[in-house]
C-alpha cells in the first residue's frame, strides 16, 4: 500500500512546487504581432488572426432585439406604433422640430457597427436624388474605416469633398466600422484614428500618448459617440469635424461655445454658429448628435472610472476558458450577467434592470414634455412674427430673445434625446438638462406673447397636439410634392423640391 | 524468535517513519494548497489573487477565508472544492463571470467573524453578510475592470 501512496504524495508535492509558485502578473495586456500591413482597412483581413473576436464582432448583425427603451431594431424614432417601423417609445414631434433640416427626412434608431456603412448609404438625409449629396465627406468620418486612409491621402481637403464620389469605393461589410478604427493592425494596440478627437484632446490638454489603459477603453468610443459640428470656412478647413469642448463637456458650456465659430451677421446672433435656420420660427438652430461620452464622463459610472468597455465589451469565454473582450456593441441589458454582475455581484439581473428603467422612465417622460414645449415655442414665435395687430414697443428685441430661448431650449432636449442611454449614463444630469430645456422653451413662449401684447395667447391655449399636429411623414421624395407640403401648416414654410429620381442605391449608381 | 522480533521491530520503525513523512507531507501540502501562490497557478484565478495581493488581507492565505477552519470540515470542503475546480478547468466550462457559491459565502462569512469577533462583540450585525457593508473585501469588485482583468486569463 505504501508503495502506491508514496509516489502519489510525491507527485502532488512536485505538482505543487512546479505549478504553485508562479508569480501573478500585473494586469498586463497580451501582445500580438500580425503580418498585416499598417494601413490595412479591410475587416475580413483580421478574421484569420482573431477568429473568436471576429465572431463576436459579427454578432452586431443581430438587429432583432429591443430592450425596454433601447435595442437594435432600426425603427423610425418619431413613429409611434409597432416594430420594426415604429416603437412604443417614440418622439412624435421630431420631424416638426427638425423641419428644414435633413434629420426631418429620416432618423432611425442606431444598430450594430456592422451596418454603419449600409445605413449611411441608405439614409434619406444625404441627397440620393442629386449628383451633390448636399452634405460633405465629413459624413464618412465615423462610419467608414477608410477614413484614416483618406485623411492620409487628401489631408484637410477631404472633408469638403463630394460625399457621393466615395460611395463606390466602399464594400458594405469590409469597410464599415471595424478593427482598424480602434486597433493598430500590426500590434493590435488600442489607438485613436479620429482626427477631431486628437485635436479636441490637444486643445483641452488631454495627453493621448500617456493615456492609461482604462482611459483608452473609453477614448476609443469617444472618437465617434460625441457631439460634433462641421467647421465654418472662416475658421479653417471647410467642413472639418470639430468637437465643441474647449469651454467644457456639458450643454451650458457647449451652448456658450456655439456663441462663436459661425459667420452669420444676423442681428442678435452675430458670429454664432448655426446648423440650420428653422423655417417655421425663423430661429438659428443647433443640432446635437449622440453625446454619449459627454453624458457619461461625469455620471455615477464615468466619474468612478468605469469605462465604456466595462459594460459594452464585457469579458466572455467563448471557448469556455480564456477571456476575450466581447466585440458586440449593444445594450448591456441584453447581457446583464456579463456586464453588470462583474461588479454588482450581490444583485440579481432583474433588480439591476429595474434600476436602469427607473431612470429611463422618468427621463423619457420629461423628454416628451420638453419637446412639446419646444414645439409650442416655435409656434408662438411663428404666430408672433406674423401678427399684424399692435406690437410691443420692444418687439424686435423680444423676438430676438424668444428665438435665442428656442435655440437653447431645443439644444438642451436634443442633448438628452440624441444621447442613447435614455438618461442611464447620467440620470441626474439628464433630468437637469430637460428641466432647463422646459424653462428655456417656456421663456421663448413668454417673450413671443409679450411681443404681441399677449394677443397670440388664445391661439396657444389647449392641447399642443391639436394646435400643432405631429408630422408623421416627410422625406426628400415627399418634399417634391405640393400636395404633401400643403398637408401641414408647418410644411408650408418649406420650398418644393424639383421632381427627381434616385441616382444612388447604396454603393451603386442606378442612373 | 530473535529473528522475528528484529523484523517486526524494523517493520514498526519503517511504518512509523512512513507515518511521520506522510503526516509532514500532508501537513505541508495542506498549507501549500491554502496559499495564493498555489491558487493563482490557474489563470482563471489571476484576478482573485491580484486583488487579494493589493488588499489588507494580502498576508493571509486564500483559505483563511475560503475554507472552514476546523480540521475535518476543512478537509472535506477542500477536497470537494478542489475536485470541482479541477473539473471546471479541464473537462468543464468556466463561467464568463465567476461568482462565489452560497456555501462559500457562508464559509467566508464565518471566517470574518472568527477573526473579527472582538470588533463586533458589543453591536448587533443585521445584514446577512459582513461584506454587505465591507464591499471592497470581495476582491475589490467595484474597481474599473482594467484594474482587475486582462484578456487571455
Amino acid at each position: 500500500m505504501n508503495n502506491k501512496v508514496l509516489p502519489l504524495v510525491m507527485m502532488l508535492f512536485i505538482f505543487g512546487l512546479a505549478t504553485g509558485c508562479t508569480e501573478i502578473p500585473e494586469p498586463k495586456t497580451p501582445s500580438y504581432e500580425t503580418t498585416l500591413d499598417a494601413t490595412e482597412d479591410r475587416n475580413s483581413a483580421f478574421e484569420e488572426f482573431f477568429p473568436i473576436h471576429y465572431q463576436t464582432y459579427l454578432q452586431n448583425n443581430d438587429d432583432s432585439q429591443m430592450t425596454e427603451y433601447g435595442g437594435s431594431v432600426p425603427h423610425e424614432k418619431h413613429l409611434c406604433g409597432d416594430l420594426p417601423q415604429a416603437y412604443k417609445y417614440c418622439q412624435p414631434y421630431l420631424k416638426n422640430l427638425w423641419t428644414g433640416y435633413p434629420f426631418s427626412f429620416e432618423y432611425n434608431r442606431a444598430r450594430g457597427h456592422t451596418y454603419a456603412v449600409h445605413d449611411l448609404l441608405d439614409i434619406d438625409r444625404l441627397n440620393r436624388y442629386s449628383e451633390q449629396a448636399g452634405l460633405p465627406s465629413t459624413c464618412w468620418n465615423c462610419k467608414s474605416n477608410k477614413v484614416p486612409g483618406y485623411v492620409q491621402e487628401y489631408g484637410d481637403d477631404f472633408w469638403a469633398m463630394e460625399f457621393h464620389q466615395f460611395r463606390e469605393e466602399h464594400d458594405l461589410e469590409d469597410h464599415t466600422i471595424g478593427c482598424n478604427v480602434c486597433h493598430d493592425p500590426e500590434t493590435m494596440d488600442l489607438r485613436i484614428t479620429s482626427v477631431p478627437l486628437r485635436e479636441a484632446f490637444e486643445k483641452i490638454g488631454i495627453d493621448l500618448e500617456n493615456a492609461t489603459r482604462n482611459e483608452m477603453r473609453s477614448y476609443v468610443c469617444a472618437q465617434c459617440h460625441v457631439e460634433y459640428y462641421f467647421q465654418d470656412p472662416k475658421f479653417g478647413a471647410p467642413a472639418k469635424p470639430i468637437f465643441p469642448w474647449t469651454l467644457g463637456l456639458n450643454p451650458e458650456e457647449q451652448y456658450e461655445y456655439y456663441k462663436g465659430f459661425g459667420s452669420t451677421t444676423r442681428e442678435g446672433f452675430e458670429g454664432w454658429f448655426i446648423d440650420w435656420t428653422h423655417p417655421v420660427s425663423d430661429t438659428p438652430m443647433i443640432k446635437i448628435q449622440h453625446p454619449e461620452f459627454e453624458m457619461w464622463h461625469d455620471g455615477v459610472h464615468g466619474a468612478a472610472g468605469v469605462s465604456c468597455a466595462d459594460c459594452h465589451m464585457p469579458y466572455v469565454r467563448l471557448d469556455g476558458k480564456k477571456k476575450i473582450s466581447s466585440h458586440r456593441w449593444t445594450s448591456p441589458l441584453k447581457h446583464i450577467e456579463q456586464s453588470c454582475l462583474q461588479c454588482h455581484s450581490d444583485k440579481q439581473p432583474d433588480y439591476l434592470k429595474e434600476r436602469v428603467i427607473y431612470s429611463q422612465e422618468r427621463t423619457w417622460e420629461q423628454l416628451l414634455v420638453a419637446q412639446e414645449i419646444s414645439v409650442k415655442a416655435h409656434e408662438a414665435v411663428r404666430l408672433a412674427s406674423e401678427y399684424q395687430g399692435s406690437r410691443h414697443a420692444d418687439f424686435n428685441q423680444l423676438m430676438i430673445q424668444a428665438r435665442e430661448r428656442i435655440r437653447k431650449g431645443q439644444m438642451f432636449w436634443d442633448w438628452v434625446s440624441a444621447e442613447n442611454s435614455a438618461g442611464f449614463h447620467n440620470p441626474a444630469k439628464a433630468l437637469e438638462i430637460l428641466a432647463k430645456s422646459q424653462q428655456y422653451s417656456q421663456q421663448a413662449v413668454n417673450y413671443a406673447m409679450q411681443a404681441t401684447n399677449y394677443a397670440i395667447a388664445p391661439d396657444l391655449e389647449g392641447d399642443i397636439y391639436e394646435i400643432v399636429p405631429p408630422i408623421k411623414e416627410h422625406s426628400r421624395k415627399l418634399q417634391m410634392s405640393q400636395e404633401h407640403l400643403d398637408s401641414h401648416t408647418w410644411l408650408q414654410y418649406l420650398p418644393k423640391f424639383e421632381e427627381a429620381d434616385l441616382i444612388w442605391d447604396l454603393n451603386q449608381r442606378v442612373r | 524468535m530473535k529473528e522475528r522480533a528484529a523484523v517486526s521491530k524494523s517493520a514498526v520503525l519503517a511504518i512509523l517513519l512512513v507515518g511521520i513523512v506522510l503526516t509532514a507531507g500532508a501537513g505541508f501540502t495542506m498549507k501549500a494548497t491554502d496559499q495564493a501562490e498555489f491558487c493563482g497557478s490557474c489563470h482563471v484565478m489571476y484576478e482573485a489573487v491580484r486583488t487579494h495581493q493589493q488588499s489588507v488581507h494580502a498576508k493571509l492565505d486564500c483559505n483563511d477565508c475560503h475554507t472552514p477552519d476546523p480540521f475535518i470540515p476543512k478537509m472535506t470542503f477542500k477536497t470537494y472544492a478542489g475536485m470541482k475546480d479541477m473539473y471546471k478547468n479541464t473537462l468543464g466550462q468556466v463561467y464568463d463571470v465567476i461568482h462565489a457559491s452560497e456555501k462559500t459565502k457562508e464559509v467566508v462569512n464565518d471566517n470574518c467573524t472568527r477573526c473579527h469577533a472582538m470588533t463586533t462583540l458589543n453591536v448587533e450585525t443585521v445584514k446577512p453578510f459582513c461584506t454587505d457593508c465591507h464591499r471592497q473585501v470581495p476582491h475589490m469588485n467595484k474597481l474599473p475592470i482594467a484594474q482587475r482583468r486582462v484578456a487571455d486569463e
